[in-house]
């Protein structure tokens, strides 16, 4: 008699199930980044991606192929402390065999001259890039970041989440490092947020990697990064060789 | 040995930035980008090595005498993508070596382009920011 209960009064909630099936959102498909991406330099800024970028934040005009000269941080706000830093910098002190191969941190690597290959999970992302071998985990479970006192490095600590088609990668925990190669570096305090999104027919990466750092800036910098993808390709190894620096010194 | 005269060509013009960003250390604070040179003569060493390669040059300058050039190149990574590995130089080769000149006077150039005397590129040309 009690199965004959559960039977009917499983029958009868049956319409309300399908019913609410039919109500709930469909189940966003997550783009897919996973591939070789070349630097594109020739993209223009996506609208959609430059619209999120947060008030007081200056772009700089300075990925791909143009340069910015010595002196010239591209409208970053600098404070005093770290101004004084950079006007007093010299290329020729980086040119040393314990300089010459530290990598960049994030903050200028991925905009830099070199392909990645990105491979996406459901709980974490990997970026490898062939900038300086460096290799980027970017954890997707809901996981914090680790405590203000956790090693830093030239990659950080990532997490990231889906906000619909966009992917936003938050990044702390980074040494200090470059922002602009002439002389201006961020301090180990800097955050960054990176909003990566695919173009409609999939074969552009779009990104923005905004920055704030209390220590340094006054303002915040981003950049537009865009990259294409190629199928079949690798990274390459990299592997820096110091000695390199003997020819600025010879 | 003989030694193909150094040819010096000032274009002074402007070329168009290529597809790719920054080297390491600032192009444009080591190279002057709106210069080319051209030398010609025998390689005595290649290196095949990040973060740039090099090329070392011996030149007869137009007074007869040697000059000893450096020339860097792109990272070993793009210029495998262009055409190039470990052994497309060896020493004893004789090139013309086109590139931008180093901004303090010295005989170093970032190279832009290689050609044999047979009229041969060695892999592609690069543009003056790419890495």
């Amino acid at each position: 008699m009690k199965r004959l209960h559960a039977l009917l009064f499983t029958l009868a909630l049956l319409p309300f199930a399908a019913c609410a099936q039919q109500s709930a959102p469909a189940q966003t498909k997550r783009p897919d980044l996973s591939g070789f991406w070349d630097l594109a330099p020739d993209v223009k800024p996506d609208e959609k991606l430059m619209s999120l970028l947060a008030p007081n934040t200056v772009v700089l005009q300075d990925t791909g192929a143009v340069e910015l000269p010595a002196k010239d941080f591209g409208g970053l706000k600098v404070k005093p402390k770290a101004l004084e830093a950079a006007l007093a910098w010299k290329p020729l002190d980086d040119m040393t065999i314990s300089k010459v191969c530290q990598p960049p941190s994030i903050v200028y690597a991925m905009q830099g001259p070199f392909p990645m290959e990105i491979y996406q999970g459901t709980e974490l992302i990997v970026f490898k890039l062939e900038y300086y071998d460096m290799v980027r985990i970017v954890f997707m479970d809901g996981r914090g970041h680790p405590p203000p006192d956790a090693p830093h490095s030239k990659t950080g600590h990532s997490i990231g989440r889906w906000e619909g088609d966009i992917l936003v990668v938050e990044t702390t925990h980074l040494s200090p490092a470059t922002i602009t190669n002439n002389g201006l570096e961020h301090s180990d305090k800097v955050r960054v947020i990176e909003r990566f999104r695919l173009s409609e027919d999939g074969k552009t990466l779009l990104a923005t990697q905004e920055f704030e750092d209390p220590e340094v800036l006054e303002n915040r910098g981003a950049r537009f990064i865009a990259w294409r993808k190629h199928e079949g390709q690798y990274v390459y190894p990299y592997e820096c060789d110091p000695a390199f620096a003997e020819e600025y010194h010879r | 040995m003989r030694f193909k005269p150094l040819k010096l060509l000032v274009l002074g013009a402007l070329l168009s930035a290529a597809t790719a960003a920054l080297a390491h250390h600032s192009f444009a604070v080591f190279f002057d980008s709106e210069k080319t040179v051209t030398v010609s003569g025998v390689v005595t060493e290649f290196q095949f090595r990040n973060p740039h390669g090099l090329i070392r040059l011996t030149v007869k300058n137009e007074k007869g005498a040697e000059e000893q050039w450096k020339i860097e190149t792109n990272s070993p990574s793009v210029l495998r993508r262009r055409g190039w590995n470990s052994d497309s130089l060896k020493v004893g080769d004789e090139v013309t070596v086109e590139g931008w000149p180093a901004r303090d006077g010295s005989k170093y150039l970032r190279m832009r382009k290689v050609t044999r005397p047979d009229g041969t590129q060695v892999g592609m040309t690069f543009g003056f920011y790419e890495d």
